[in-house]
């Protein structure tokens, strides 16, 4: 397995190059121009673009731009980022950890509830619970995110006040901001864990509770579904019907012998969840004022900020590399049958 | 069962949602009294004062942390008050030369930056000259180098073009004065250092690696990245607040009170100004008191009346313009706007708007009323020209286009020698993106010149922001949407980008007049307000008669802040609040 894994992550670098290489190809079909008015923020400023496009060398040739950009990459640099007014690297250094917070939080509920709701609804195939569990599926994965947030914005922060937007309040934000706070993984949780900071923690996670019940409700919803037809494949295996024939509980054979096995489709589903909620979630960012690298990353793209969209690419390719990694490993982990070579 | 319990679940939570969202907040207490909580939707570019160009920036940088010579006597734009100087120059006190040319500032003493260092003339000649010599592209340098060195910029086509004694003998300290020698007399002068002429400690931009005043280094921080300044994210001016974070995750600006401040100190310990793009979430933060001040949209303005607690000052006026503008020459090269490029029913030659009758055909086909109803809920008004209400030589009486389908299509049978009637055609008009009105606007146009002959075909087109302003400036819009916001409350800030022939918009659209360039000089170099207003009264008229551009409306400001609020103002000049004056009771 230790083969494997090394295998696959000596093949990061290649992915990041190929990835860089295909999104300053696709900066041929923008003029110097267009990517000049990155720096222009108002119409006053529309004859300085010559100077801009000289300035920033966006005349040169491709090839020389992608050298100049790889060479300042080798030495530890991803650039400047016009959108996020600091360096490519401090910002995903910054957005990342607010992002992966909610994603570890948000991919835990959906896994718990997903999993359990999915199995509940096989076992109790055609009752209402069954039935109850599928339209909490369609109507979750059918109502789009920004409209699930608003109203959860609207009942939990607008009515009742229990769950403000953004990261923090204005008071324990002061606090963080202050020398006696440490930073250490840029998890704010974690960080008030570290700091002895309960009140920073409780106020933390009830930033944190709105965007989770979003993003779980919104994608629980496949996870159910496929869940569900997973454990009635495998409900309907010999194996089990051999292990009830045994006279084992009905607890014994679901556990133990069902849903480990029907879990692999769930595996594969959510590792891509878990890569797509790290890559952002820009909506739910978004509503909830959540400084997450989801949305810089759309923000960058809508405006042709190349290096931040260089940076998030190389970003993403390197989760998405280590999140099929990870669904690789455990399915071995989940079916012993399952050898990786 | 299960459906009714469905049922009351859903009708509890419409009950709690309708209630409305002022229920809740009906006499709630002052939150956070020492705090003042703005939400906008756009964050600041640099925090650099010389090369800020931005309303967000501007904010931040002025009246709130670097101050100006001389400044606004709040809302009151037409005359100054001292600030850093103690006198304002007028030719009454003999700060101002008789001849135009020199304007001498006796600086205040006992004043001191956030570092504790105090200022000093050499300060304030120093700042001056990094204004105008750092001069990054598409920055502020030119409100300065204009008048005092009589250029618009210290490079030409990327090339140095500027000598340090140029620049440097235009500032001088004589004592405690610092004085100016202007290149030719600028009426406008006094208007820009009120707005323009912030200052900062020549030793400590020295210390933290910027220029350090000496004559032989200077061109080397010429023209900077924005980020390779350490005044990029740290400020060290006199103002009421200095800054104690810039986080740029959360979007978020802090600022501090000056407890040494050489005025009072300001009520307000703290000023919390927070980018929120989503308009629910400002607006629920405003309804929870954990927001003072938000920013609200005009066609939003409906969902924040009548909220409890809330106060919304509308119709304040505002130095803004929305035009759309006619290319007399367009690059007809690889253009699809302009269809065949020629006078046949399909497209339009390059020099189709060259034709004075085209343009007076839109100009009376544009439909003001609606467009200003629709486009700002009836919250602007028909200016009729670019020297607009509230500046210096707008006069109401002279004339302007109304909306005239009669008159529209005599105008249009004139054109291109009768010929336009017969052949009709086809271009399309662009705007940008996401902005509303313009988008209004350009339906507008559409719908009412194609009522009028069948053979008139525009197609309206939104473009990116990016390709948008890479078209314009490449000379291939048609009839395009863009508009033009206060730098200096002048006359000469929206003369000369309209109608110069050195402006920002004939230059992207081939518009000359020589006789508009002869005045507007002249008005710039008057001092005599008198004279002045005559020669914009007279720029004005040409405006009508060259009809460069339809001056389509000048939009009024609104702001929505919690009730609490005491001591606001409105400038139109401040690109946000002045949040000195203010308190929360």
């Amino acid at each position: 397995m230790t083969a494997f894994i090394v295998r696959r992550l000596l093949l990061l670098p290649f992915v990041a190059i190929g990835v860089s290489m295909l999104i300053f190809a696709l900066l041929q079909f923008l003029t110097p121009a267009m990517r000049a008015s990155l720096y222009i923020h108002d119409p006053k400023q529309l004859g300085a673009i010559p100077e801009i496009i000289r300035k920033y060398h966006l005349d040169q040739p491709v090839y020389v731009q992608y050298g100049d950009w790889l060479a300042q990459v080798l030495r530890g640099d991803l650039g400047w980022s016009e959108t996020a007014r600091e360096p490519v690297a401090d910002a995903i250094r910054g957005y990342f950890p607010a992002t992966l917070e909610l994603a570890v939080l948000s991919f835990v509920a959906i896994l718990a509830i997903g999993i359990w709701l999915g199995t509940l609804a096989a076992v109790h195939k055609d009752t209402i619970i069954d039935h109850l569990s599928r339209v909490t599926s369609i109507s979750g994965n059918s109502m789009p995110t920004f409209v699930w947030g608003l109203i959860l914005l609207m009942l939990f922060y607008g009515q009742m006040g229990w769950f403000p937007p953004g990261r923090l309040s204005l008071e324990q934000d002061q606090f963080v901001h202050s020398v006696r706070f440490h930073a250490y993984t840029g998890l704010m949780t974690i960080d008030a864990a570290l700091n002895r900071q309960w009140w920073i923690l409780w106020d933390a996670l009830k930033h944190l509770v709105l965007p989770v019940a979003t993003l779980t409700y919104y994608l629980t919803a496949v996870l159910v579904r496929i869940t569900r037809s997973s454990m009635l494949e495998t409900l309907r295996t010999d194996y089990v019907r051999t292990a009830r024939a045994k006279g084992l509980a009905q607890r014994v054979v679901i556990d133990k012998h069902a849903r480990r096995n029907a879990l692999i489709p769930a595996i594969t589903l959510g590792s891509l969840l878990f890569v797509g909620l790290l890559s952002g979630v820009v909506i739910t960012e978004t509503v909830f004022n959540y400084p997450g690298i989801g949305r810089w990353g759309v923000s960058a793209s809508q405006q042709l900020d190349i290096p931040a969209v260089t940076g998030f690419a190389l970003i993403f390719s390197g989760l998405l590399v280590i999140g099929n990694l990870c669904a690789d490993v455990l399915y071995a982990v989940v079916d012993p049958r399952i050898r990786l070579q | 069962m299960i459906r009714r319990v469905g049922a009351l679940i859903l009708v509890s939570v419409l009950v709690v949602l309708t209630l409305g969202a002022g229920g809740r907040v009906t006499g709630q207490a002052v939150k956070n009294q020492d705090t003042f909580v703005t939400l906008r939707f756009g964050d600041p570019q640099t925090l650099d004062p010389d090369t800020q160009y931005d309303t967000a920036s501007y904010e931040i940088v002025y009246p709130n942390v670097y101050e100006t010579l001389i400044g606004y006597n709040g809302s009151v734009l037409a005359t100054y008050v001292p600030r850093l100087a103690t006198e304002v120059p007028s030719l009454a006190n003999g700060l101002i030369s008789k001849d135009g040319l020199t304007y001498t500032f006796p600086i205040r003493t006992g004043v001191k930056f956030h570092d504790g260092s105090v200022l000093t003339p050499e300060d304030v000649r120093y700042s001056m000259l990094r204004f105008m010599l750092q001069d990054v592209d598409g920055g502020p340098a030119w409100l300065l180098l204009t008048p005092l060195v009589g250029k618009e910029s210290t490079r030409d086509k990327g090339k140095i073009a500027v000598t340090y004694q140029e620049v440097a003998k235009t500032v001088t300290v004589q004592g405690n004065n610092v004085v100016f020698h202007l290149h030719s007399p600028y009426g406008a002068f006094l208007s820009i250092i009120a707005a323009w002429s912030f200052v900062m400690p020549k030793a400590w931009a020295a210390a933290h690696g910027d220029w350090d005043g000496s004559p032989g280094t200077w061109q080397k921080f010429n023209n900077p990245k924005l980020q390779d300044r350490y005044e990029f994210d740290h400020m060290n001016g006199t103002g009421p607040f200095k800054l104690e974070s810039w986080d740029r995750q959360a979007k978020q600006v802090t600022l501090l009170r000056n407890d040494a401040y050489w005025r009072a100190p300001a009520q307000l310990a703290r000023i919390v100004i927070r980018t929120v793009t989503e308009f629910t979430t400002r607006r629920l933060q405003l309804q929870q008191g954990d927001a003072d001040l938000i920013d609200v949209n005009r066609p939003e303005q409906s969902q924040v009346q009548g909220m409890a607690g809330v106060t919304i000052r509308d119709d304040l006026p505002q130095l803004l313009i929305q035009a759309f503008h006619f290319n007399f020459k367009i690059d007809a090269t690889g253009n699809p706007d302009v269809g065949s490029g020629k006078l046949d029913g399909n497209g339009i030659p390059p020099d189709f708007f060259s034709d004075v009758h085209v343009r007076k055909g839109f100009a009376y086909a544009f439909d003001y009323g609606t467009f200003i109803r629709d486009g700002y809920r009836g919250k602007a008004i028909q200016p009729n020209g670019p020297i607009i209400q509230g500046l210096l030589g707008y006069d109401p009486s002279l004339p302007k286009y109304t909306f005239d389908k009669a008159k529209a299509v005599a105008e249009f049978k004139e054109a291109w020698g009768g010929k336009l009637w017969d052949t009709g055609f086809k271009f399309t008009l662009t705007y940008n993106t996401g902005n509303t009105p313009r988008q209004i606007g350009a339906q507008v146009v559409k719908d009412v010149v194609e009522s009028l002959n069948p053979k008139f075909k525009i197609d309206v087109r939104n473009l990116q922001w990016s390709t948008f302003l890479s078209a314009t400036n490449a000379h291939k819009g048609t009839l395009y949407a863009l508009g033009w916001a206060v730098d200096y409350p002048d006359p000469d800030d929206f003369a000369q980008p309209f109608l110069s022939s050195k402006g920002d918009y004939p230059q992207r659209n081939s518009y000359h007049n020589p006789e508009a360039d002869r005045l507007i000089g002249e008005a710039a170099g008057s001092s005599d307000p008198a004279t002045r207003k005559d020669l914009y009264r007279k720029l004005t008229q040409i405006a009508y008669n060259d009809v460069p551009s339809i001056w389509a409306a000048q939009p009024t400001q609104f702001k929505v802040m919690r009730s609490w609020v005491r001591g606001w103002y409105w400038n139109t000049v401040y690109g946000g609040e002045d949040y000195y004056p203010l308190s929360k009771q």
